[in-house]
């Protein structure tokens, strides 16, 4: 049944939804589902899971760039089709997970992603820096400030001797967001890249009334900078330009305020949050270094300034803690300190609660 | 901006096909658009909420909240996607003329 433009309507499935996951359980997982006994990291990117049943399950966990085309999934595919019965998986940070049954296919199954050079690197497990959650950047999305697939890249081969080994105190996450909408991770991520810009919408005053709804751009506005203006006989917004502090908000609800700036736009590094209830309770990510300019293809500042981070946090914390633990326990002004961070007035909040978040206490370090 | 030719009218659309401008809506607009979104017949019910749509958009400056349509229409959401097989977003805003629809949609 060939799709008819003329009837649009006819032989339509709809809400059907996906598939059932348990359709593309190995058979292995469907036998002891719900019946895993207890599990162990074997090395950098290898788990083995072993049920009450006393069945082994040897899972190889390899990092995925996420954008990936339809001939990188096919040899996935074949991966799998050759070690795994044809079984693969994908995780919640885009790494790609082969299983197997038996402890005698498990070293084919990596020597295999072994010779596929760089392609499938084993890793992501344990005290590691996993895959780095990401969004859309210059490759799909309008509102982005900078660069997703590009800056991953760069962090990753960088910190690369960090996803394939457990030797940081604690697993540390790293997530990008293209711009403060924030889609993925940044706000709960041990290490965040957030885009940011530095100046305000442009008006387009000839086009407001016509692709806009203006009562949805006035609210839009998180600190009220827009209100209504005509312009000769047609309807547009003003922005208060000491009320805007450049989040997009506005460009997101009307296409004919944009706010991308080669030299404005920038990134924000953010840095101690989680998401997990161990220890401590969640956080969300606080900022660390408020801007640092955009200088693809390789962002080289943003790239050794996470390093930076990343680097120090494995010399000074203790094991199993966390960023945002490690410096809570140490203190921020020791955090700016030992990471060798400028703390500007940036840093200081001043959006509504702010008050919450200056120090109402003698305690401090010199 | 494309144009496109119908029945004597000229339109400029954008690339979804939503026309350049609310005050160039004419009843012929919605004759042309409504194959492209798979609407046969035009009733009255089409009519009703097409107008719904214009009335609140002139008085108000938005397009209303899904909400807000279904109870001054009377038709429930999916009686409106039966009329409007792409929705109220891009099915009957396009044919009344209100701008595209913004946001993380």
């Amino acid at each position: 049944m060939p799709f008819d433009p003329n009837d649009i309507m006819k032989d339509r499935i709809t809400d059907i939804g996906p598939p059932k996951y348990d359709n593309f359980f190995p058979p292995y997982i469907k036998e002891n589902y719900g019946k895993w006994k207890y599990h162990e990291i074997l090395e950098p990117g290898v788990l083995v899971h072993v049920a009450e049943t006393g069945a082994e399950v040897y899972t190889v966990r390899t990092g995925a760039p996420r954008l990936m085309s339809v001939d990188y999934i096919r040899e996935v595919c074949e991966i799998a089709d050759k070690h795994c019965g044809g079984y693969v998986r994908w995780t919640t940070r885009n790494n790609i997970e082969f299983m197997v049954d038996d402890k005698s296919k498990l070293q084919p199954l990596i020597d295999d992603l072994r010779s596929r050079g760089n392609w499938f690197p084993m890793g992501g497990t344990g005290a590691s820096v996993t895959n780095i959650v990401h969004t859309q950047g210059w490759v799909h999305c309008h509102t982005p400030a900078i660069d997703a697939s590009g800056i991953v890249k760069s962090v990753m081969d960088e910190l690369f001797d960090y996803f394939g080994s457990h030797k940081l105190p604690a697993q540390v996450r790293i997530s990008l967001a293209c711009c403060l909408n924030m889609c993925g991770a940044v706000h709960c991520s041990d290490i965040a890249i957030l885009g940011v810009h530095r100046k305000p919408p442009f008006v387009e005053h000839d086009r407001v009334q016509n692709v806009c709804e203006i009562p949805l751009v006035i609210a839009a506005c998180p600190t009220a900078a827009i209100k209504p203006k005509k312009v000769g006989d047609r309807k547009s917004v003003e922005i208060n330009q000491n009320r805007c502090m450049f989040c997009g908000n506005c460009y997101t609800m009307c296409p004919a305020l944009p706010i991308a700036d080669g030299d404005g736009d920038g990134i924000a590094l953010w840095v101690g949050g989680k998401v997990s209830n161990s220890r401590t309770a969640p956080k969300f990510s606080k900022l660390a270094v408020p801007y640092i300019p955009n200088e693809p293809p390789r962002w080289p500042t943003v790239v050794q300034t996470i390093k930076k981070i990343v680097e120090v946090y494995a010399s000074d914390a203790r094991r199993y803690e966390r960023i945002g633990e490690w410096i809570e326990r140490i203190g921020w002004e020791r955090f700016f300190e030992k990471t060798g961070l400028e703390f500007r007035h940036e840093h200081i909040d001043d959006y509504r609660l702010a008050m919450t978040t200056w120090r109402t206490t003698t305690q401090f370090k010199f | 901006m494309p144009q496109v030719e119908y029945k004597g009218k000229v339109f400029d659309v954008d690339e979804d096909g939503f026309i350049d401008s609310f005050d160039k809506w004419c009843p012929e607009w919605v004759d042309y658009v409504k194959e492209s979104e798979g609407i046969q017949e035009l009733t009255e019910e089409h009519w009703k909420v097409i107008h719904v749509l214009q009335d609140y958009y002139k008085k108000h400056g938005i397009a209303p909240m899904v909400r807000i349509l279904t109870k001054v229409t009377g038709f429930k959401l999916k009686y409106i996607y039966e009329l409007f097989p792409s929705g109220p977003g891009k099915g009957a805003c396009k044919m009344a003329g209100l701008p595209k629809p913004t946001g993380c949609v």
